[in-house]
Order: C-alpha cells, then sequence, then structure tokens
C-alpha cells in the first residue's frame, strides 16, 4: 500500500458524486474516464426500509500492483518514495492490459488522448501539501485524506458504541 | 540539406509553447489564444474552411488589441505576422488538404500524387475503380488533367516509379487503370465534362492544339472564359497526333477527349499558323486579352554530319512521324538505319516496320542500359524485329547520284561518366565501317521552332531556345503572354505539358481578375477521403500486378493496330486493390515500433514502410503473433491502422487490409467485449507471481469495480 490512506467513512456518503466532478475537472477528463467513482449498492430493505450504500471506488495503490506487472512499456509506474502507482502518459501506447490486469478496474481509457489514466492521488497537489481533488470538496466530509495513523478511528468508535450500553 | 518546415505546424508549435509557458497570465488573453490554437489545429488536420483563414487573422488582431499586457500582445503579434508572412501556406493547407512537408500529419501526400506533374490524386481514383466505380473515377482525375485515357496509354508514369507498392514487390500499374476507366467510362457514354461557370465574356488565345494548350483551354473554359485555339497543323493533340504513333495512342482516343474539351465552348482554328495566317497585334485587337503560347518543339536537331543535308532520303524522325500521322503511309525505304536511343527513335524505327521496311536498324553510341527510351518500348521494338546496333556513332551519310547507299559509322567504347553521370561513348580509331541503307531517319532531339514567335516583341528567350517562363505562373517577359509545354520546358512528356497547362490557366484566370500571382509552386489537391476497400491480408499479398496483353507480333508488324490489348475489367479491378492507400498511412512506422519495442509482441512486418531501406513485407505475419492489444491503431494519426470488434472478433486492419482476426471473450457478468483470449493469455503470463483475488471470473473492468465495492459494502448497519 501506498504511504498514504485515503478513508470513507461510508455511513455518512451521500452518493452526491462532488468527488467524481472534482476528480473529473481536476483532470480536465472528458466524459468517460473515472478515476474514482462512487458505486451505488442496492437498495436493499432493511427493517422495512429501502437502504443504498455508496462505496468510494478509488485506486488502492497496492503494494504489489497487478497493473504495474501487466504493462509491458513501462508506463504504469510505482513510486518508491510513497508507493503512489500512476501512468507516465509518454510511455503508454495504449495497450490496456493494466485495465485488464487490475481487478478493481481502477485505471481508466482516456478517448481524447488514446492513452491510459487512473488515479494518482492527485500526486502533484500531494506533492505541494494539498489533499487530492476528490478529498476537498466532499460535501459530507466523508472522505479523509492523510498518513493511515491520521485518519479518525471512526469505524472502531462507531462500533464500540454499538456495542456498549449503559443499560 | 535543412529538412523543409511547415509553417502551419510551426506557429502551432509557437502559440502551444506561448500557452504552456504560463506567460499569459489574463485570462481573457489565454481565452483568445486558446481559440487561435483551435483553429490553427483545424487547419493542420484538414478541418479548415473557407472561412478559417479570415477567422484566424480576426482572432490575432483580437489578441493584440485587447492585450492587457506586453505577453498577450507579443504572443498575438508572433501569430499575425506567421499568418501575412505566409498567407499561401496557410491557405493552400485549407484549400488542397495536403501539406507537402508531411508534418500535418493528417494532410500528408501520397508519393504517387506528388510525382504527377498534373497532381492527380491517385490512391483516390484508384479505390474508386477498384470499387468498380469508373465514371467518378474519371470525374476526378479529370480535375486536374483533362486527359486520362491519352495519359492511360502514354503516359511515362512517374508515379509508378515512386508507388509504395514497388518497395514490396510491383509497383501499382497506376497508368494503364486510368486509361481502363476512361475507355469504360467512354464506352459507356459516362464520360462527361464537369460544371462550367458562368459565361464572362473573356477572351483568351491559346496558341496550339497540344497537351498544354488543350489543358489550359479545359480548364479556363470551366472557370468561364472564351477560349480560341490557333493550330498550325489540320488535327488537334499536337504531338500527341503527330509525335507518338497510332499503335500506342489510337486517333480516336485524341478526337474523343478532345472533343470533350470542345464541348466546353472551346474553339479550335485548324490550319492556321500563328505569325503567318494571324499576327499576335491582329489578335490582340481582336479582344484577346491573354495569351498562351504552347507550341511545342516540332524541330528536329541536326546531327552535324557529313551527307546529312544532301540527300531527300535523309529526313528526321518528327517530320516523319508526322507525315505518318496525318496519313502518307508510304515507306520512305527498304533499308532504315534510325539515329538516337530515345523513345522517338523507337517511335520511327517501329513505325518504319509497319510501313514495310525490310530491315530497320537504330544506331546508339551507348549501351542498352543507358538507352533513355522505356524498357517496354524496347523489348517491344526488339520483338517487331527492330535491329540494334549498340554503341555505334554515325559519321557521314553515304550517297550515289544524290540516292543515300550507306551510314559510314564509327564503333565506339564507353569511357568516363559526364556530369550527368552517364558514360560518354569514346570512338575506336579506325573502326569506321558501312551499314548500307536507304534512308536514314536521325532522332537525336528536338527543339523549338521560334520562328512563328518572332511577331511577339520582347519575348525572352533562354539559351536552349525555349521561351524564358516562370515556373509557377508560366508568365513569359511579356505582360499577359504566358507559356507552357515543350516551348518552354524543351522535349518533355505529354503529362508534363498538361501541369504546365494547368498552371498557365490558373495564371491567366488570376492575371485576369486581377488577383496576386503565387509564389510558391502549386500544391497537388486531395480530392477525396475515400473509405479503404476491405481485403483479407493474404489476397492483398497474392495479387500480382497483371501481364498486358498485347496484340500478335505478325499483326503488329504489319498495321497500325493499338499494341496494349488492355486489362480484362477483373485483373483491372483486382490491380486497384492492391493499392497500399498512401494518401491514409503515411508510412511513419510507429505502428511498428511500438509493436516490436514497446509491447515487445513484434506482429507487424511491414518492412517496406521504410523509405531508403525496405526489408520484407508480410501482412499475413501479422495473425501468427498479433494478440489484438490495439496499441498500434491507438497510436496511428491517421486512423490508417484500425482494430474494431465486430460479430464476435476483434479485427485489425491496415488501410483495409485485414492483419489479424481475433474471436472476442465476454464479461461473464454484463456480456461486455473483455478482448479475446490471446491478449488475456499475454497478461496473464506477465501477472504470473500475482494471485488474482476475488472469485477470479473473467469481468469488464466496469463489473470489476462494482464486484469489489459490493465485496467491500456492507448494508446492514454494524451490530
Amino acid at each position: 500500500m501506498s504511504s498514504y490512506y485515503l478513508f470513507q467513512d461510508s455511513k455518512k456518503c451521500i452518493g452526491c458524486l462532488s468527488c467524481e466532478v472534482a476528480c473529473k475537472s481536476n483532470k480536465a477528463l472528458s466524459a468517460g474516464p473515472k478515476l474514482c467513482q462512487i458505486i451505488a449498492i442496492g437498495p436493499k430493505f432493511v427493517g422495512g426500509l429501502p437502504r443504498t450504500a455508496f462505496t468510494f471506488m478509488p485506486c488502492f495503490h497496492c503494494e504489489n500492483p497487478w497493473c504495474v506487472a501487466a504493462c509491458p512499456t513501462g508506463a504504469m509506474q510505482r513510486r518508491a518514495a510513497d508507493g503512489i502507482v500512476f501512468v507516465e502518459q509518454s510511455l503508454c501506447v495504449g495497450c490496456k492490459t493494466c485495465m485488464s490486469a487490475c481487478p478493481w478496474g481502477a485505471p481508466q481509457w482516456n478517448q481524447e488522448t488514446g492513452k491510459v489514466v487512473k488515479c494518482d492521488y492527485c500526486m502533484e497537489r500531494v506533492d505541494a501539501g494539498l489533499k487530492p481533488a476528490c478529498a476537498t470538496v466532499c460535501t459530507t466530509h466523508c472522505l479523509h485524506f492523510g498518513r493511515p495513523e491520521e485518519v479518525p478511528q471512526v469505524r472502531r468508535q462507531r462500533y464500540a458504541q454499538a456495542m456498549s450500553t449503559f443499560e | 540539406m535543412t529538412t523543409p518546415v511547415c509553417e502551419v505546424t510551426r506557429a502551432i508549435a509557437d502559440l502551444s509553447q506561448a500557452l504552456a509557458s504560463g506567460r499569459l497570465t489574463h485570462p481573457r488573453s489565454r481565452h483568445h489564444a486558446e481559440e487561435l490554437l483551435k483553429l490553427l489545429e483545424d487547419v493542420s488536420w484538414g478541418r479548415g474552411g473557407t472561412a478559417h483563414y479570415a477567422a484566424m487573422l480576426d482572432m490575432a488582431q483580437t489578441l493584440i488589441a485587447e492585450a492587457p499586457d506586453d505577453a498577450s500582445r507579443e504572443t498575438g503579434q508572433q501569430v499575425l505576422a506567421a499568418l501575412t508572412q505566409y498567407q499561401e501556406v496557410f491557405t493552400s493547407h485549407i484549400d488542397t488538404c495536403i501539406c507537402p512537408t508531411g508534418e500535418c500529419v493528417k494532410l500528408a501526400p501520397a508519393p504517387c500524387q506528388i510525382a504527377c506533374p498534373a497532381g492527380i490524386d491517385v490512391p483516390s481514383y484508384l479505390t474508386l475503380i477498384g470499387l468498380g466505380r469508373d465514371a467518378e473515377a474519371v470525374e476526378l482525375i479529370r480535375e486536374d488533367n483533362p486527359f486520362p485515357w491519352v495519359c492511360g496509354l502514354v503516359c511515362t508514369n512517374p508515379c509508378e516509379f515512386m508507388c509504395v507498392r514497388g518497395r514490396m514487390d510491383e509497383s501499382i500499374s497506376i497508368k494503364y487503370l486510368k486509361g481502363f476507366a476512361a475507355e469504360r467510362a467512354m464506352s459507356e457514354g459516362s464520360y462527361r465534362n464537369p460544371e462550367k461557370a458562368p459565361d464572362n465574356g473573356r477572351k483568351v488565345c491559346i496558341v496550339g492544339a497540344g497537351p498544354a494548350g488543350m489543358t489550359a483551354a479545359y480548364f479556363l473554359a470551366l472557370k468561364g472564359y472564351r477560349v480560341t485555339i490557333f493550330e498550325a497543323l489540320p488535327v488537334p493533340g499536337g504531338m500527341m497526333m503527330v509525335g507518338i504513333p497510332r499503335y500506342r495512342l489510337p486517333r480516336e482516343v485524341i478526337d474523343r477527349e478532345a472533343e470533350m474539351i470542345e464541348r466546353l465552348g472551346v474553339e479550335i482554328r485548324f490550319n492556321t499558323r500563328f505569325g503567318k495566317d494571324v499576327t499576335f497585334e491582329q489578335l490582340r485587337s481582336e479582344g484577346f486579352e491573354a495569351f498562351l503560347l504552347a507550341i511545342g518543339a516540332h524541330e528536329a536537331y541536326k546531327m552535324l554530319v557529313r551527307g546529312e543535308d544532301d540527300f531527300p532520303q535523309v529526313i528526321n524522325a518528327v517530320q516523319f512521324l508526322r507525315r505518318v500521322a496525318l496519313g502518307d503511309r508510304r515507306a520512305p525505304g527498304g533499308r532504315i538505319a534510325v539515329i538516337g536511343g530515345g523513345n522517338v527513335a523507337i517511335d520511327a524505327a517501329r513505325t518504319c516496320i509497319r510501313l514495310g521496311c525490310e530491315q530497320v536498324t537504330i544506331v546508339y553510341r551507348r549501351t542498352r542500359s543507358e538507352m533513355p527510351a522505356h524498357e517496354e518500348e524496347i523489348i517491344q521494338a526488339e520483338e517487331e524485329g527492330v535491329i540494334f546496333s549498340y554503341l555505334t556513332v554515325p559519321k557521314e551519310i553515304v550517297g550515289y547520284n544524290g540516292k543515300v547507299t550507306a551510314l559510314q559509322c564509327l564503333r565506339a567504347e564507353l569511357g568516363r561518366p559526364d556530369e550527368k553521370g552517364r558514360r560518354r561513348p569514346v570512338a575506336v580509331e579506325g573502326s569506321e565501317h558501312l551499314l548500307d541503307v536507304d534512308a536514314v531517319i536521325p532522332a537525336i532531339g528536338q527543339t523549338v521552332d521560334s520562328e512563328c514567335l518572332q511577331s511577339v516583341a520582347q519575348l525572352k528567350w533562354s539559351k536552349r531556345d525555349t521561351i524564358l517562363a516562370n515556373n509557377i505562373t508560366m508568365a513569359t517577359s511579356v505582360d499577359g503572354v504566358f507559356a507552357a509545354g515543350d516551348v518552354v520546358s524543351g522535349p518533355a512528356t505529354v503529362v508534363e505539358a498538361i501541369g504546365g497547362g494547368k498552371k498557365a490557366a490558373e495564371a491567366i484566370d488570376r492575371y485576369l481578375q486581377g488577383i496576386p500571382q503565387p509564389e510558391m509552386p502549386p500544391v497537388p489537391v486531395r480530392r477525396r477521403r475515400l473509405e479503404c476497400i476491405e481485403l483479407p491480408a493474404s489476397t492483398k499479398m497474392i495479387l500480382a500486378r497483371p501481364h498486358m496483353l498485347l496484340l500478335n507480333n505478325d499483326r503488329r508488324r504489319i498495321t497500325f493496330q493499338q499494341v496494349e490489348l488492355g486489362y480484362p475489367e477483373n485483373a483491372a479491378r483486382e490491380e486497384a486493390r492492391r493499392c497500399l492507400r498512401c494518401d491514409i498511412c503515411r508510412r511513419c512506422g510507429l505502428c511498428v515500433e511500438i509493436c516490436r519495442d514497446k509491447m515487445g509482441v513484434d506482429a507487424l512486418q511491414l518492412g517496406y514502410l521504410d523509405f531508403d531501406h525496405p526489408t520484407a513485407t508480410d501482412f499475413r505475419k501479422t495473425a501468427e503473433r498479433c494478440i489484438g492489444c490495439g496499441a498500434c491503431a491507438a497510436n496511428c494519426p491517421n486512423q490508417a491502422m484500425v482494430m474494431r470488434d465486430q460479430d464476435g472478433e476483434r479485427i485489425v486492419s491496415l488501410c483495409g487490409t485485414t492483419l489479424n482476426r481475433l474471436k472476442l471473450q465476454f464479461c461473464e457478468a454484463c456480456g461486455a467485449v473483455i478482448g479475446p483470449s490471446r491478449y488475456r493469455d499475454f497478461i496473464a503470463k506477465r501477472l504470473k507471481a500475482l494471485s488474482l483475488p476475488g472469485d477470479n471470473r473473467a469481468l469488464c473492468i466496469d463489473c470489476a469495480r462494482k464486484s469489489s465495492a459490493e465485496r467491500q459494502t456492507d448494508i446492514l448497519p454494524p451490530p
């Protein structure tokens, strides 16, 4: 994994897709590629009520990325310093092997350039001390970006709260 | 040698750099500059329209006028300077859809079209012929050349020497396919004239009804001018009629194509010699506003040997061929010596055979490999029984009682090469010998008969006795007088004369309308962007240039019937389909490079792409290794290499040639295409060390994302 952690508190997410919009506009992408995507699961009936879950699917920046192994040209790279997996555009020839290799469908096709494009945690922004575009616009503040140790432990808290009872 | 630079590409690079540098800080300037860049890119990618040039000028001026800072102003001025200084380059990109340097990749020209002096869009008409659309092919050819049939039979086909297919096996039979289409269209009655502009009432005079004069007449008539041609001979066609023998170019061919030009309202006054029957001043007073001198080169060079002027049986080839063409079919004698090694010598010799001369010898001072005549012509002459006496130099014409009895010759050896690189013949001392002949036909070259042009004062002449004319506008030293064809170039080819006539027509039109003349040589026009004809790789490889059927040799020796009988229809259609469509594929070799060096697949064996060092080409090889990844297609700037999924197959094709077909696999969840199994094997092999998470189903990327999102999410709240 990279040395960063992008955490989505899916309990808070309302599926407004602001993250997707901010991502696309930051990278000036046309229709088609979605570097991060909110996948709506459901609705399912829970306790007689319809419930939908929204899962934020960026690139996971694997420790041992399938895409990097699959890429024949060396365009898909893993940054040694912080483990960010990114595409070196000048080397990509558009063979799409990374797209087929990724089990999570993270690398996306950019029809305009005929090359692959993927989530790189907005590398330039991160290097400049900023957060990735998606995490800056989240309406419900459900996206958290940072070092793993900085990310809030909401799930543990919530679980503890649910478990414990004063009664 | 400096490589030519395309000013459009340069302007785009400069402006992009200015935008990327971040100097244009003001949003309005940036917006203007970006809009300007879009317009420039339109021009470079063949999307420019008639309004583009004005719009670019306007946008550059706006950028300057509204500039809030120096950076914006300088950027605007830089573009404006390029636009004004190289206006012709920009407008020519828009009008012709051809970038002669090939730097605008979508506008890169086909080598055959560049080689053609008339600039015909060869790949487009070959495609039309391949599709069986002969009339359209002829229509397309006639946008650049009003003599497709004549050229289809006698053109020197410079296009075929540049043909890229020639690097693979043999060049496409471009010349004859043109003749095939014209013959068919004429026979079907679908050989038609294009729409003509309304009469503008202005009179143009053309001297000479040869290929240059008739071509200029055709283009001027189409523009609405009233054209009158003055012709000294009683027939149209000039050298095409009286220089080229009938067995190569039947009279009907010239008559029919000349008639098409006459039908546009062009008047030809036959038997009217300029300078004698009509004078320059007289015609000027008749209201002719512009003149085109296209009188050709009908005067023969002298051999300058003893006896040349002493006998009536010494008749130069130009005169001889003219006499025969005009109907005098008497043999000049029993035994003939034709002197020279060019096409005219061969024409004269083969004509003698047909007139019944018993022994016809071509006397040439070098060897067969140095002969300037076409190889096919030489072979056909040999077949017909013409004797060739190589390394023989005529020294004297010997006669008795006013009759030629022999030609005294010397044997020669080849010495050191001259400035043109041809080895000079050196006479062997004491090798004099006699060749018994009854007549001698010198065919050692032609020059202009300038006598008729003496009345045009101030006309400047070159040292070679040709008219001095600007080679772009064909304008002479006299205002309103233009010249084209052999009278300018010296003896050349039909298609060069046609090219000259075309340039002259354009210049005369500009002259009469008061439009400035071009400074840049004309750029050929891309007439169509036609879809490629689909063909399997094996067919594209196996098809071979058809052999030309010839008239049987006995009939060739006794009649003037056309020797080349033409291709049968299916042979012509197949031949047209061999074309590699260089109007689309600019042979940059990026596909091969990526497949071999980047992907490591090395499936493309396209050696013909390399101009200087062509290696083997085999389209069939691709199917052996190609994995169907599509990297070649994704990087092809011209969509020459295409990958598409169709009817359960992935098809990779280059200019319509199917290189590979692979059965597709589909997503197990949604049925979307996930590529052929060979492609998936390629990836799996690279991933061998990594195990796949999840249920290992073959999923498309959307479903992969969705299914992993589902795996991670639990809708139920934590307990």
